[in-house]
């Protein structure tokens, strides 16, 4: 005959054998333990940050034919220093108290003569040790002329070049 | 041998309920950091602010300075991001409503664009 004596014996050691299975679950989940920081979620906004700043930046002030933009401006004049300036007040600007602290290093891309892509170091805030976690803004710039920038390798004449910047924050 | 006492069962019950539900809760504590990851890496994925500079730098490049800047950017392009760009400015022929004709190629091998303007 069957015996139902002793079921609570039977509920116990499902429970018992249920968490000894949670136990262990939640002793191989923490090995992987996410943070915040893990998600990309400062990155996306960091990115998009820039790339607004760059876009203001190449935004010309005039509707007309020959409105060159500040970026324009800056790149033909080599004015690095006004570049960085500028970026970096855009980026770091908080709608109040104290300045945030992001960091940028933009290179300037173009097309050689030869058909070769070489690079131009426009301006730093720190140097790159390696470390940072930057994330990376590019906008086309177009220039009509190589104007100061003829010196570093630029072809004379209409090009389009590239400004890319890694943004980080300290 | 002593007889089985179940009296109070409910005590255990409740105690077992009450762990039960606040390790779901933990659970859900848990994953709320990743909650924005997949959202994250989609947007940083998708090159949004590539296609619209592309699109920006081709509109306001002329007729004239199409083949340089073509060149320009398809291969600095290709040397940075990994990108194929192509595009192609057209006039458009008497007696349509618009001008020119623009068909501008974007494809980094995961986000293809292509796009057709006339204005």
């Amino acid at each position: 005959m069957v015996n139902s004596d002793g079921q609570l014996f039977t509920i116990e050691g499902i429970a018992a054998g249920l968490i000894m299975l949670l136990t262990a679950y939640i002793v191989v989940s923490t090995t992987s333990m996410y943070t915040p920081g893990d998600t990309h979620i400062s990155d996306m906004q960091l990115e998009q940050l820039g790339s607004d700043a760059l876009r203001m930046m190449n935004t010309p002030n005039s509707t007309a034919e020959s409105g060159q933009s500040m970026l324009q401006n800056i790149i033909k004049n080599k004015e690095t220093e006004r570049f960085r300036e500028t970026f970096l007040t855009f980026c770091n600007s908080t709608t109040a108290g104290s300045y945030d602290n992001l960091q940028l290093s933009a290179d300037l891309y173009y097309r050689t003569g030869t058909n070769t892509v070489n690079k131009y170091h426009l301006t730093h805030s720190r140097n790159l040790t390696g470390g940072e976690h930057a994330v990376r803004v590019t906008e086309w710039v177009h220039l009509n002329d190589c104007n100061n920038l003829c010196g570093v390798g630029l072809r004379p004449g209409v090009q389009t070049v590239l400004v890319e910047v890694l943004l980080w924050r300290d | 041998m002593a007889r089985l006492n179940d009296d109070a069962q409910w005590i255990v019950l409740m105690g077992f309920i009450v762990s039960f539900s606040l390790f779901f809760l933990a659970i859900v504590v848990n994953q709320s950091t990743v909650v924005g990851q997949t959202t994250a890496e989609g947007v940083l994925e998708f090159p949004k602010n590539d296609i619209r500079s592309v699109r920006e730098e081709v509109i306001a490049c002329s007729d004239a300075d199409m083949d340089k800047v073509l060149k320009d950017m398809a291969s600095i392009a290709m040397d940075r991001k990994n990108a194929v760009v192509s595009f192609r400015i057209t006039q458009a022929p008497q007696g349509l409503p618009f001008n020119k004709t623009f068909e501008i190629h974007y494809n980094n091998g995961v986000t293809a664009y292509n796009e057709t303007a006339t204005y």
